[in-house]
């Protein structure tokens, strides 16, 4: 048995400890934001923040997060940006984090498949430079994790549009 | 329940029954009823399985609620687009007059719930969506009840946001149905399992454009709401209690045979277990994990036999054009071909004669095909899927099984987009499900793996296209002839049905449906019509390496967003930028010049002012093939389809010593009659645009004599988002057209023509072959 600490909640699990982190969300803890695009860390669908860091949770294993890290899915980023901006807890229930209102305004998923990644990744990027440039935006999803952020509908422009946006949604708070 | 009084009204050839309770409550359902059933029948057509055609059901295409909301459903399943979500409440808001925020519920793809069937692909047909007549014909009988109601003449009634009023009186949709039950009646044709489902028939009165209301506004879709906060309800999230998590361990080659499948290992994997059946290997196991790991070494303990049956990459088109059998299918020619441009061509002084490559591309959904599939003990079929034509899956399952479609149900959920791979019913993984499901006894999931995804999925069909055309001394295109070569692009038997020797509908052959036949139809409508000798061509053949393989298989093809017309419009267009700089013209205004309609005009023009082309024409003076410095060129292409003109301008540019593309700007312009949603309109071009360089410079599937070597994302690159230009889209919103064309198709295929008279542009050296990878860019110039 494994315990983890996941958007904010310690979590038992009895999944055997070399189980891919991604399995133990989506089967064991019912968490399907993270998804599965290729098992291989190539693409980015299964992202998950451990520590503020994005982390491909396909070829994590469970075994390898420690008790005390703190692991964000999707289903965590409202949480996590009330915590971190002090937002009162009846407010925080309506509130959804900056990135998933600028996605949402910008229309940016089409499938959508990808985009928990992308919105995690985006996560990443803002809490480290708030105000990044159309490179840093471009370098963040391309080069800085284990491989390039994929999307096959062709959203990166939208990715971008609302990266942009939920920097200026950020910097309100 | 008491029924007080039952009476039957004729709407425009619909037919309105009525009965009122006693009981608050009451709904408006329109259903559909078969029209002409008989005659179906006569001409040979299958008439439509029952499951959801009855209009007394429940289970029909729109409910009135007393509180004035409204329920929709469509048996098309959105993949993407959107359209589901917006523009059909839209179309339906302003057919009922009724404000978009009062169709609360759109249901979709589910085969027991929805009433038409089809696929997730023009959805906007013909500009006469179900959907749209449906709304119109409940539209004319909310009025015809108002005006019994309210004793007032129908053509003295107005509606505005579902109030019917007139004559001092007003009435609202809910409170004219309270209280009583009320189903409309609309004829319908067409099979519920054929690629096109049910078409409602009938000519109701539409909404004249000039009233449009909803139409043309920005609404925004839900889906994406749900899908941002993890409140969708994935395929890839069902899970059914006592479900089995697998993996299927699929032969070594295109045409291996199973020589003696593996065991699973009890000692590491006590709960796992294998299934046989044919050439269908499965591994399952109570925990998605250990059912991975066993199949890993199941798969490594499982001998096939050898095969080489395919030509490979390199003797791709050599294969195609010295051993593949032309002579298979009828040559299908064009609708606009006249004149003779063969004579004109024999003695022609300035000609073109060239040869078009386009390679394999995978469809490559970010995540790989999975279904659960549920075979209950007494024969009933369920599969929770993420599909874009749950009716045709449905009755594939069915003939898999022996069995009638009624026994088998579609759940419809959100997944990865696959850009047509299963608009003709199935994308892999479904009827694995269902055999494994069988066999144990228990519900199953199979999910495939990104390997299993790239390599024993259907592909978009290879093709090349010979050229000839004439220039006379006006510089005018006097002659155009084209011969477009490509296998049969659409094999619906699913996969695992094929494997475990099941029964499926036949492999595409001369005689099969049209979308599977091997018949290759002229799929890029002519828009240059001043020509005067027009000649095209399609040609046909079987599938590369199907009827080789010992197992029917070989390189299976699907259709793949603007499915054939990819394959024709990149060769015409990039032959019609060669005639202009053959001609020594601008490359826009010799398209204008063979152009009569001004749709095609329009949009050419558009597209030169919004990417400020300078009109001069190619190569540019100082175009160069060789040196480290980049060069810099720009390209045009024009196309016509689902009635939607479109013009595409991309600017790039190319190191000629490393033969390294880059697409800085694309610029499209979009006239699709009336715009239904600019910002999703603008959203699904952008996207289109991105898999349009993908097309041009990444997608190509790597084979060798056995199978598909591409295996993964190293292996298959597509863009990242360092690779895409910078977008610039332009709506042109044309209500005189009186209609509204796709907007999601197209626009993919625009770029590659575009970049590669870009490139000539930039060099003087013509590129004919897709994609432009650096190392084939490089060899070019080079030579």
């Amino acid at each position: 048995m494994a315990t983890i600490q996941v958007n904010g909640v310690r979590r038992e699990v009895h999944a055997p400890g070399d189980t891919p982190l991604l399995y133990v969300l989506r089967n064991d803890l019912e968490l399907t934001g993270p998804q599965f695009g290729c098992g291989l860390a190539q693409c980015g669908a299964c992202s998950v923040l451990i520590d503020g860091k994005e982390v491909r949770s396909c070829i994590t294993a469970l075994a390898d997060v420690a008790p005390n890290q703190e692991i964000t899915t999707l289903e965590g980023l409202p949480a996590r940006w009330a915590k971190q901006k002090g937002i009162p807890a009846e407010e925080a229930k309506t509130t959804l984090h900056p990135v998933q209102q600028a996605w949402i305004e910008e229309q940016t998923p089409q499938c959508g498949f990808c985009q928990n990644g992308m919105m995690i990744k985006a996560t990443e990027l803002l809490e480290a430079n708030p105000h990044p440039s159309l490179l840093q935006i471009k370098e963040a999803f391309t080069t800085s994790g284990l491989s390039p952020n994929l999307c096959r509908c062709g959203t990166y422009g939208a990715i971008i549009d609302a990266v942009n946006h939920a920097a200026a949604l950020m910097a309100r708070r | 329940m008491t029924i007080m009084r039952a009476r039957q009204v004729n709407v425009f050839g619909a037919t309105l029954s009525r009965r009122e309770f006693i009981k608050a409550g009451g709904v408006l359902v329109v259903g559909g009823s078969l029209a002409g059933t008989k005659a179906l029948r006569a001409a040979g057509k299958p008439a439509a399985m029952g499951n959801s055609l009855d209009a007394s059901l429940p289970n029909s295409w729109i409910e009135i609620n007393p509180d004035n909301t409204i329920l929709i459903r469509t048996g098309k399943n959105d993949f993407g687009q959107g359209t589901v979500y917006t523009a059909y409440p839209q179309i339906v808001a302003d057919e009922l007059s009724v404000p978009f925020e009062a169709i609360t519920t759109v249901v979709q793809g589910h085969t027991d719930r929805t009433p038409d069937g089809s696929g997730a692909f023009d959805f906007l047909g013909e500009g006469m969506p179900n959907i749209r007549k449906v709304a119109a014909y409940t539209y004319q009988a909310l009025v015809d009840l108002a005006s019994e109601r309210l004793g007032v003449a129908k053509d003295k009634l107005t509606v505005k946001d579902g109030v019917v009023s007139g004559g001092g009186k007003s009435i609202s949709y809910g409170d004219l149905i309270k209280d009583q039950q009320l189903k409309l009646t609309i004829p319908v044709s067409g099979s519920l399992s054929g690629i096109e489902g049910l078409k409602v028939e009938g000519n109701p009165p539409m909404r004249p454009v000039s009233e449009y209301s909803a139409i043309g506004k920005s609404f925004k879709n839900p889906a994406t709401t749900s899908k941002v906060t993890a409140k969708e309800k994935w395929a890839t999230d069902v899970r059914l209690p006592g479900m089995l998590h697998a993996r299927v361990v699929h032969p070594k080659t295109l045409g291996s045979t199973l020589v003696s499948a593996g065991q699973v290992d009890k000692t590491k994997f006590p709960n796992a277990q294998v299934v046989v059946k044919g050439n269908l290997v499965g591994v399952a196991a109570p925990t998605e994990w250990e059912a991975i790991q066993a199949a890993d070494q199941v798969a490594g303990a499982t001998k096939w036999t050898e095969w080489k049956g395919l030509p490979g990459n390199a003797k791709l088109y050599q294969h195609l054009r010295e051993e593949s059998d032309w002579k298979a299918a009828a040559v299908a020619k064009g609708s606009t071909n006249k004149g003779s441009a063969e004579t004109v061509l024999a003695s022609a002084k300035k000609k073109l004669s060239a040869t078009y490559q386009l390679s394999y591309m995978k469809h490559a959904p970010i995540g790989p095909t999975m279904a659960v599939a549920d075979v209950k003990p007494d024969g009933t079929v369920h599969i929770h899927t993420h599909n874009q034509n749950p009716q045709l899956l449905r009755s594939e399952i069915a003939t898999m099984l022996r069995t009638t479609a009624d026994r088998v149900i579609v759940h419809a959920y959100a997944g990865p987009g696959h850009y047509g791979r299963s608009n003709g019913g199935n994308a892999g993984a479904e009827d694995e499900a269902v055999i494994l499901s069988q066999a144990l006894g228990k519900p199953v999931r199979v999910q495939w793996t990104r390997a299993d995804d790239m390599q024993w999925s259907t592909q978009s069909a290879a093709a090349y296209s010979d050229v000839q055309l004439a220039i006379d001394a006006s510089g005018k295109m006097a002659a155009y002839q084209i011969d477009h070569y490509m296998p049969a692009m659409q094999d619906d038997r699913p996969i695992g049905a094929v494997l475990a020797g099941l029964p499926t509908m036949p492999a595409p052959d001369v005689q099969a449906d049209s979308v599977t036949s091997t018949v290759n139809g002229l799929s890029d409508p002519w828009v240059y019509a001043p020509v005067a000798n027009v000649t095209e061509r399609g040609h046909g053949t079987f599938q590369v390496g199907q009827k080789a393989s010992p197992i029917a298989v070989g390189l299976r093809d699907h259709s793949m967003r603007t499915p054939g017309q990819f394959q024709q419009n990149y060769p015409r267009e990039l032959a019609i930028s060669e005639a202009a700089a053959l001609a020594g013209a601008d490359a826009i205004q010799f398209r204008i010049d063979h152009a009569s309609e001004e749709r095609a005009i329009g949009v050419l023009k558009a597209v030169r002012e919004a990417s400020g082309w300078e009109t001069r024409p190619s190569p540019r003076p100082d175009a160069t093939s060789s040196g480290t410095a980049p060069v810099r060129g720009r390209g045009v292409s024009l196309m016509y389809r689902s009635r939607t003109y479109w013009a595409c301008v991309c600017e790039i540019s190319v190191t000629p010593s490393s033969g390294a593309i880059v697409v800085e700007k694309s610029t499209i312009a979009v006239d699709p009659g009336i715009v239904i949603n600019p910002p999703q309109l603008k959203r699904q071009v952008e996207g289109g645009a991105v898999m349009g360089v993908s097309h041009a410079l990444f997608d190509e599937v790597s084979f060798n004599e056995s199978g598909v070597t591409t295996e993964d994302w190293i292996t298959y690159p597509i863009p990242t988002m360092a690779d895409i230009p910078e977008i610039k889209v332009v709506l042109l919103n044309n209500p005189k057209v009186g209609t509204y064309g796709g907007g999601s198709e197209a626009a993919n295929a625009l770029a590659a023509p575009a970049i590669a008279a870009a490139l000539h542009d930039a060099t003087g050296k013509m590129i004919r072959q897709l994609p432009m990878k650096a190392d084939r860019v490089q060899a070019a110039l080079k030579a």
